[in-house]
């Protein structure tokens, strides 16, 4: 009970502190993007006959003829009231695209972490325990494959060779086949409502959308979270209290997993969270590749068409998630490691 | 040896089933897949509403598909496929239309069983809000409406309950092709009135996603930057001969990837997709398995334009330099890879053939002449000067600057090549600070005068080159009102003239657009929005 009042209070503390970190980044970004060159309104106006009349328009209509502290004043008031803006690409209030497009975003990072997990940490850990071998050669052989191809060349090459010449994945475009219609939206994981609405058949569409492009990304950051498993396993192996568990003839099973596993297990958790982060915002590359309609895109299109408010609002949230993934990650800790709960 | 095992034992099983879940049989089709065409597209529909300030290309031709217009233009048969025919225009929303001897008034007649989409009749009063607001609205409507003379709501009369009068000050020969264009759509006023507020007397805020027409498809998912699917409307009286289209079903999806878009088509799961890679398309013309329909654009022309204002691209001879260096046909073949319409190496000296534009332009490289002009100029040494486009157009484009920084090296003009982001480009064109770029500008309209009065003359954007030639302007604004075709036609002569001589813009070609479609899709019509048009398409 103690120790859960104490995760409590650490976490209310962690979010109260980070308040003024994510104002600093909102400010940041909302200078940035005005510094930028290029006028919105003129991109925007560019119909075949719009004159200077339209421009002047539209640049009132978006709020672009104030000064910037206004217009930041205005703003900053907007995400007070729950507001982000509307974005001019795609015609919808921000915070719903955002609410559309994160769910979108988190399915397909959450699955490839998954995936990268499930391969890396065996790997790291057979590689750990027959450190020299052909095994860790072979271990390091595909970290450097996966982490120095692009994730959009081998999201192509997935492309071609499941879809294109094998014809055993289903066309990379989008969370789910279109001739297949989507279930009912409760969580926004299409894979979770599908199986809520007893849809069988859309989860099966919605996880085979799932498999190219989160192994795609499961492929790049193999290489972190499989070294550091083996790096962390190494030096846990060589501790005093293994060689104690092994002289108290402990199965090596449970000499592995329940002792040095658990504690090798904190650098790969920090590592985890910050691959999260990454991944989430930075697999606009995947995203592209397979039409996926997740945040990472949506912010790049905005970006390129000097779409103020998507971006604003992208890195806003971006930096949100952050926060919340390295308060998880401390608070998993505390759990992993009594001795960090107690400091 | 067994706790690793069972560790590897379970990446196994999740790489297993990994494998179980990709090799799954596809599910069955939907059973109307024949009947259903779907289009990939890298770009996206933003807006159901065409007139709104930011809408997409794509937001243009699906409103085509959705909202019917008065009238609407023919098409004729070219090469494998169709184009628009801006000479002949035939009724759409209307039944027949009637023009006054002295080319003042237009009449409309509706016809009886026309319906929206909600299944009530389509009234006077609807088509009299609906031209009201395309003139009157805060939306990209009026400036292009006043390109056909269409100023004022009190144009707009009803005469009865089935017909609508349009009144003209002055004998405009765009006015009724502007009723033809994208902004002229005829909405379900009384739906559109119910959602009307105080700041927004047209609502164009709730049409922007609904959609309250009248046309041949109805709009079912509409999913900016994701997909639009439609369905077709079984009560459609505006087809050619009151035929309705052939597909009850259209998914038009956003694919960014233009490698995925031609894999999509190749594996027969897309049908059709206009903006593919332009050095993709010969591969895939040679493969024989998709068809491709390729038409030069022939609203539409690339240019090298020089800023008239910016020294020293004020002195003729200059610009004349620059379009007797151009390395044409390099460029022709490097950047579009020879797909398109030439628009040089006429052998035209001083009047063209005749008044049509744009057409070859009688320039040819001769690096000889280039070096006398720009001696001629005073200078002799050469200058610096820079060259500009967009990001966006660099695959086209970086092949092109470079051949035109080598051309101009050789004649003594130090090039600095300028790769910009659309957002800062448009910009910088809008305020006419650059000196030399290129782009491919394009008219909805192809007559020559609404060329001339829209890309060389005025203060906007589109006037690239800021040419300010009082000759141009007088004449053009002479035959936008010419209802003469033999005096007009001396008059388009006498501008294209003017423009070979002073070389505002050096003209390089006509590129073409790449439609490929499946090899039983069939019908597909180049329009002007450059948009696929869906009721024109049927499978064979």
């Amino acid at each position: 009970m103690r120790k859960l009042a104490g995760i409590a209070r650490l976490a209310g503390q962690r979010l109260l502190s980070s308040l003024p970190a994510l104002l600093g980044v909102v400010v940041f970004t909302f200078v940035l993007m005005r510094v930028l060159p290029g006028d919105p309104a003129v991109f925007f106006a560019s119909g075949p006959s719009a004159g200077q009349q339209e421009i002047q328009d539209l640049r009132h209509q978006m709020g672009l003829d104030r000064s910037i502290p206004v217009q930041l004043a205005f703003y900053l008031r907007d995400i007070g009231t729950g507001s982000f803006g509307r974005s001019m690409t795609t015609g919808q209030p921000v915070l719903k695209d955002l609410r559309e497009r994160l769910p979108a975003s988190l399915e397909l990072t959450f699955t490839a972490l998954f995936i990268a997990l499930g391969l890396a940490i065996p790997m790291g850990v057979a590689a750990a325990l027959n450190p020299g071998t052909a095994i860790d050669h072979a271990v390091r052989f595909l970290c450097t494959l996966g982490v120095c191809v692009p994730t959009f060349v081998s999201g192509l090459l997935l492309i071609y060779v499941f879809y294109y010449l094998a014809g055993i994945a289903p066309d990379p475009t989008g969370r789910i086949d279109v001739f297949t219609a989507p279930p009912p939206s409760l969580t926004g994981f299409l894979v979770i409502d599908s199986l809520l609405a007893g849809d069988a058949e859309a989860a099966a569409a919605a996880l085979r959308q799932l498999v190219l492009p989160a192994a795609t990304m499961a492929l790049f950051v193999l290489a972190p979270l499989a070294r550091m498993t083996r790096a962390s396993m190494l030096a846990v192996l060589g501790s005093d209290f293994i060689r104690t568990g092994r002289a108290m003839g402990l199965s090596r099973s449970r000499i592995i997993v329940v002792y040095a596993l658990r504690n090798a297990a904190l650098p790969v958790l920090t590592i985890a969270g910050i691959v999260f982060s990454t991944m989430l915002g930075a697999n606009v590359l995947v995203e592209k590749v397979f039409s996926w309609p997740g945040v990472a895109a949506y912010a790049l299109d905005a970006l390129l068409a000097s779409d103020y408010a998507p971006v604003q609002g992208f890195v806003l949230l971006m930096a949100s998630i952050f926060v919340l993934v390295n308060l998880l990650v401390d608070v998993l800790y505390g759990l992993a490691d009594p001795r960090v709960a107690a400091a | 040896m067994s706790g690793v095992a069972r560790i590897l034992g379970g990446g196994a099983a999740v790489s297993l089933s990994l494998a179980i879940l990709l090799s799954a049989a596809p599910h069955a089709a939907a059973q109307t897949r024949a009947e259903t065409l779907r289009q990939v597209t890298g770009n996206t529909v933003n807006t159901l509403d065409p007139t709104v300030p930011g809408s997409t290309r794509e937001a243009f031709g699906m409103s085509m598909n959705v909202y019917d217009r008065l009238v609407t233009f023919e098409r004729k048969a070219n090469g494998k496929g169709f184009i628009f025919d801006f000479d002949h225009m035939r009724p759409e929303l209307a039944k027949s239309f009637d023009i006054s001897p002295d080319g003042l008034t237009i009449t409309f007649h509706l016809r009886p069983d026309a319906t929206w989409h909600d299944g009530t009749p389509v009234t006077a009063e609807d088509v009299k809000w609906s031209l009201d607001r395309a003139v009157t609205a805060k939306s990209l409507g009026p400036p292009q409406m006043l390109t056909g003379s269409l100023t004022s709501a009190s144009q707009f009369t009803i005469i009865d309950p089935m017909t609508v009068q349009v009144k003209l000050d002055k004998p405009d020969r765009l006015a009724l092709p502007n009723l033809a264009t994208v902004y002229a759509i005829m909405v379900n006023s009384k739906v559109a009135k119910a959602h009307v507020t105080e700041d927004d007397p047209w609502a164009l805020q709730w049409l922007k996603e609904h959609e309250a027409g009248s046309g041949a498809y109805v709009v079912d998912v509409f999913k900016p930057g994701e997909q639009i699917v439609l369905h077709r409307n079984e009560a459609w009286k505006g087809g050619k001969d009151g035929t309705l289209p052939f597909f009850k079903r259209i998914i038009a999806q956003t694919v960014p990837e233009a490698a995925t878009r031609a894999n999509l088509l190749a594996r027969g799961d897309a049908d059709i997709a206009i903006d593919l890679q332009s050095s993709d398309v010969p591969e895939i013309e040679k493969s024989g398995k998709l068809k491709v329909v390729s038409t030069p654009q022939f609203n539409a022309f690339t240019v090298v334009a020089f800023n008239t204002r910016i020294p020293p691209y004020d002195n003729v001879k200059v610009r004349r330099a620059i379009a007797a260096a151009l390395p044409y046909e390099d460029m022709f073949k490097a950047a579009i890879f020879g797909r398109g319409a030439k628009l040089y190496g006429a052998d035209w000296t001083t009047t063209p053939p005749d008044g049509k534009f744009p057409q070859p332009m009688p320039e040819h490289t001769d690096l000889v002449a280039a070096k006398k002009l720009l001696t001629e100029a005073g200078f002799a040494e050469g200058f610096d000067t820079t060259f500009s486009y967009s990001v966006s157009t660099a695959q086209i484009n970086d092949p092109l600057a470079a051949l035109l920084k080598e051309s101009l090296g050789k004649i003594g003009i130090r090039v600095e090549i300028q790769k910009l982001p659309d957002a800062q480009m448009s910009t910088l064109v809008t305020e006419k600070k650059v000196a030399m770029f290129t782009d491919t500008p394009i008219s909805w309209m192809t007559s020559t005068d609404y060329f001339f009065r829209n890309f060389f003359t005025g203060d906007q954007r589109w006037n690239y080159s800021s040419w300010d030639n009082q000759d141009v302007v007088a004449t053009a604004q002479t035959a936008r009102f010419e209802p003469d075709p033999v005096k007009y036609e001396a008059l388009a002569k006498k501008l294209v003239a003017i423009t070979a001589d002073q070389v505002p813009e050096a003209f390089l070609w006509q590129p073409s657009q790449d439609a490929v479609m499946g090899p039983t899709v069939d019908g597909y019509t180049y329009w002007f929005h450059r948009q696929v048009d869906y009721r024109d398409l049927k499978r064979q």
